[in-house]
């Protein structure tokens, strides 16, 4: 079907009349999406029941704009509380904590919901004039790729190990062995499970996500009075202030506009997501950055970098159950089940007997944004006030909220245990100087990598050459060890230029 | 465009009732919360909500299915159901979590009578079938097929056995413990083919992977490629006939295509519950199968199945005794290919 400027507009009108579910499911998604455990898949399957009494094309909305708005949420206590709300926030930490504790958070909010309201609009934009074409992407995406895919995301530990490389490389080590645990992705054979049950699918995500930075951090605000001590004054902006953070974050623009893109194609791959895409998205801004010294101390870049990228994925995730019937994801799996119970067909089928539903998905995700543009500006003068709110307040609530989050997603009493546990992991590398990020990224993308490079080795019959045997595999290699060149090479040359070797 | 963008159903929820609905919830909160809302059953079960455990992840077939199901089946029942998904360990961790749960009926598990039957069999899970856990109904039932992508150069099975004799052929499957790949190592024996089985860990990657090209072609329940529509071409299935020729681009029957004699290979849905619920609580046991067959035979269920694109001819009631003897065949099956299964 042709998209023509008549349809779009009666597309944009039509999704504009839903504000009645758009509205509260970005306020529902920001909530959820800032609580670890909760984020978008889990509460839409919460609301199922909800969501399978409306009409189709009203549950969908709903679940796309609280997709949308989930992604957003999980920057928030990223940034206030160095507590990502969703694996795919897990970067912005490593810049937006250190501008909250500067007194910057307004700042970092501002930075966070423009990068990811501009994303949002920029991807969803993008992907209602080339989705034909997008769709593609995930034909020539296999095992091969994805190995290498994973490889730029493990690149950020070594980006993180830069400030000491021993430990980065010892903590990043540690995530992997981590990463491992759980059945064996051939044969189902558990490993390192010590015959615990709740650990045979592996390492949980969520619970390990908080333990490692929610637990321990309320453990360490405990030592503090408050996160932004000694910089009450800015952490509470004027009005004028905080439109002119706004403004301000405008400048970033181009960095937006190509993370946003590399998160849209990343979210495009089966199999990967908004954390590998965050990742990536923050290594490639640091290696390509004029100031790349400064990531990882609070540096403007590097909030927005994953926020515009984790944000580009959520449009990037619904093209494969759009275009080819196959969710990318598991919030598209269960807006699949939606389809499905309402007798509504997807993959090629939905844009021969429905197309108008299919671009209208797209077109509810921009206008989701548009809403979230007007509605969330306001709250970066006054969500940044939780950062001088004395900590003995703030930790236990943490703890307390986070546990319940870490029970959510699969309701297991054990997963209490190992977010507690988590939790000590992390109060124990942060008391020496381990970076719990670095472990976090071994689990996350270990088991992924693990998964990509066994069945490449299954299908190749052990030959480990299949590594090499794919055009588009050979491309990513090159640019995988151009990125990883890149750093050291652009510091030996600053520095000669310093001295006066070269100019 | 028209005014909506697809028909409303009956029932189902819409602007002008959300909003209506919405203010009367607030007045009636606001004037002391609801009263008299909740629903007072006259029967003693199930005084509460049933909690159904899929041992697969949400969005799978599974899931699709027990939905479809559950739909119809509460007007029958009189009740509500909450789903558990448990995925990990092919199904064991599903099957483990369920054991642990209160045998008292109100557990009920959503199993898959092919490949969790031969996970339990290969598998060091403590869990006996018939000892453990009861099959007490069936519901649907389809049978394997092998099929490639749109873009394959291979178009029929005697191409993909041709093929065969000459290099490996690489199978993408859902899991290693999976009546396909049973079909698929059968028919590798059988036409002298190396067979490579490459367990993508679900459906949708696995289908993915034969629409990619990654590997020569799946093998799957049937039912994956008939969702798929264009994406699939079907090359042939492990049944005894083709009773969804429409939807299955008319693929022959293995056997009628290469001559072979591989045993029909089913995945079929059936409805557990725990061997100590089945004997403390007969009544209970009776009002289950007594609403699961009126769901089977109410057209309702007919039309979601329909609905979740499922072929209806694939409906396929059972009571206990032909579920138990479809899960006592498949478990034979798993132990005359166990080596392969598990490379031992």
């Amino acid at each position: 079907m042709e998209l023509t400027a008549g349809n779009l507009l009666e597309l944009f009108l039509y999704s504009a009349s839903m504000w009645w579910v758009i509205i509260p499911a970005v306020f529902i998604g920001i909530i959820m999406g800032a609580i670890p455990g909760f984020a978008a898949h889990n509460t839409i399957i919460m609301l199922l029941p909800l969501t399978l009494a409306f009409e189709a094309d009203i549950a969908l909305t709903f679940m796309v704009a609280l997709y949308c708005a989930s992604h957003l949420g999980g920057g928030v206590p990223a940034i206030l509380l160095n507590i990502p709300g969703t694996g795919g926030a897990a970067a912005t930490t490593l810049d937006g904590y250190p501008m909250s504790r500067k007194g910057l958070a307004s700042r970092a909010l501002a930075l966070s919901f423009v990068a990811s309201i501009l994303a949002g609009l920029i991807t969803s934009a993008l992907t209602l004039f080339v989705l034909p074409y997008l769709s593609q992407v995930g034909f020539y995406i296999r095992s091969v790729e994805m190995v290498v895919v994973m490889l730029f995301g493990l690149a950020l530990i070594a980006a993180i190990a830069a400030q000491d490389m021993i430990k980065g490389l010892i903590a990043g080590a540690f995530g992997l062995m981590l990463g491992a645990m759980g059945a064996d992705h051939i044969y189902a054979t558990p490993r390192g499970t010590f015959g615990i049950l709740e650990l045979f699918d592996g390492i949980p995500l969520v619970p390990a996500l908080i333990g490692l930075f929610a637990i321990s951090e309320a453990l360490i605000m405990l030592e503090e009075k408050s996160i932004a001590a000694g910089h009450s004054k800015s952490v509470t902006p004027s009005w004028r202030e905080a439109l002119h953070n706004i403004g301000d974050a405008f400048k970033h623009w181009f960095l937006i506009i190509w993370t946003s893109v590399l998160g849209l194609v990343i979210g495009v791959m089966p199999g990967a997501g908004a954390s590998i895409a965050a990742f990536v998205a923050y290594q490639q801004a640091r290696v390509f950055s004029k100031t790349p010294e400064k990531f990882g101390t609070g540096h403007e870049q590097g909030v927005v970098a994953p926020e515009a990228a984790n944000n580009g994925v959520t449009t990037g995730t619904l093209v494969p159950l759009l275009a080819i019937g196959i969710p990318g994801g598991s919030t598209a799996a269960v807006m699949m089940i939606v389809l499905q119970f309402h007798g509504v067909p997807f993959g090629p089928r939905l844009f021969m007997q429905n197309p108008m539903l299919a671009y209208g998905v797209i077109m509810s995700m921009f206008v989701a944004y548009i809403f979230m543009l007007i509605t969330l500006f306001p709250l970066t003068r006054y969500l940044s006030r939780i950062t001088i709110v004395a900590n003995y307040y703030m930790a236990p609530t943490i703890v307390a909220f986070t546990l319940v989050g870490a029970f959510v997603p699969r309701s297991f009493i054990a997963d209490l245990t190992i977010a507690v546990g988590f939790g000590l992991i992390g109060y124990v590398a942060r008391k020496t100087g381990y970076h719990v990020a670095a472990i976090l990224i071994g689990v996350i993308l270990g088991p992924l990598l693990e998964r990509s490079f066994l069945l490449s080795m299954r299908i190749s019959g052990g030959d480990p050459m299949i590594f090499f045997s794919s055009n588009i595999g050979n491309v990513l290699w090159v640019l995988l060890f151009a990125m990883l060149l890149a750093s050291p090479v652009l510091k030996l040359l600053k520095k000669r230029r310093s001295k006066g070797d070269i100019y | 465009m028209t005014k909506r963008l697809i028909t409303r159903a009956p029932g189902l929820i819409g602007r002008r009732s959300f909003l209506r609905t919405s203010g009367a919830a607030v007045a009636a909160t606001g004037l002391g919360g609801f009263t008299g809302v909740r629903k007072a059953f006259a029967q003693d079960y199930p005084s509460r909500n049933i909690d159904i455990v899929i041992p697969t992840g949400e969005g799978g077939g599974a899931d699709r299915d027990a939905r479809a199901f559950t739909s119809v089946w509460g007007k029958h029942l009189n009740t509500n159901f909450q789903f558990g998904y448990f995925p990990g360990a092919a199904g064991q961790v599903g099957y483990e979590f369920y054991m642990d749960r209160e045998p008292d009926a109100y557990s009920l598990l959503f199993a898959n009578l092919g490949p969790e039957i031969i996970m339990l069999a290969l598998q060091d899970t403590g869990i006996e079938v018939g000892r453990d856990i009861v099959f007490i109904q069936q519901t649907l039932s389809e049978p394997m097929a092998v099929w490639v992508g749109p873009n394959s150069p291979i178009r029929t099975l005697e191409e993909l056995v041709e093929l065969g004799r000459s290099r490996p052929i690489t199978v993408a499957t859902s899991r290693l413990p999976h009546p396909a790949s049973i079909g698929m190592l059968a028919l590798g024996e059988a036409m002298g083919m190396e067979i490579v089985l490459v367990p993508y860990g679900g459906g949708n990657p696995t289908a993915m992977a034969a629409i990619t090209q990654e590997t020569d072609c799946a093998a799957l329940p049937v039912t994956n490629t008939i969702v798929l529509d264009d994406q699939a071409h079907v090359l042939g299935l492990f049944a005894d006939e083709n009773v969804a020729p429409e939807g299955t681009d008319n693929a022959p029957t293995v056997n009628d295509a290469l001559g072979t004699s591989i045993p029909e290979l089913t995945s079929s849905r059936a409805w557990g519950v725990h061997r100590a619920a089945y004997d403390a609580h007969p009544d209970r046991i009776a009002a289950l199968v007594e609403s699961m067959e009126a769901t089977l035979a109410d057209p309702d269920y007919t039309a979601a199945v329909e609905a979740a694109g499922v072929p209806t001819v694939f409906i396929d009631p059972g009571d206990e005794a032909r579920a138990m003897a479809s899960a006592a065949a498949t478990t034979e099956l798993a132990r005359r290919y166990r080596d392969l299964l598990t490379g031992s």
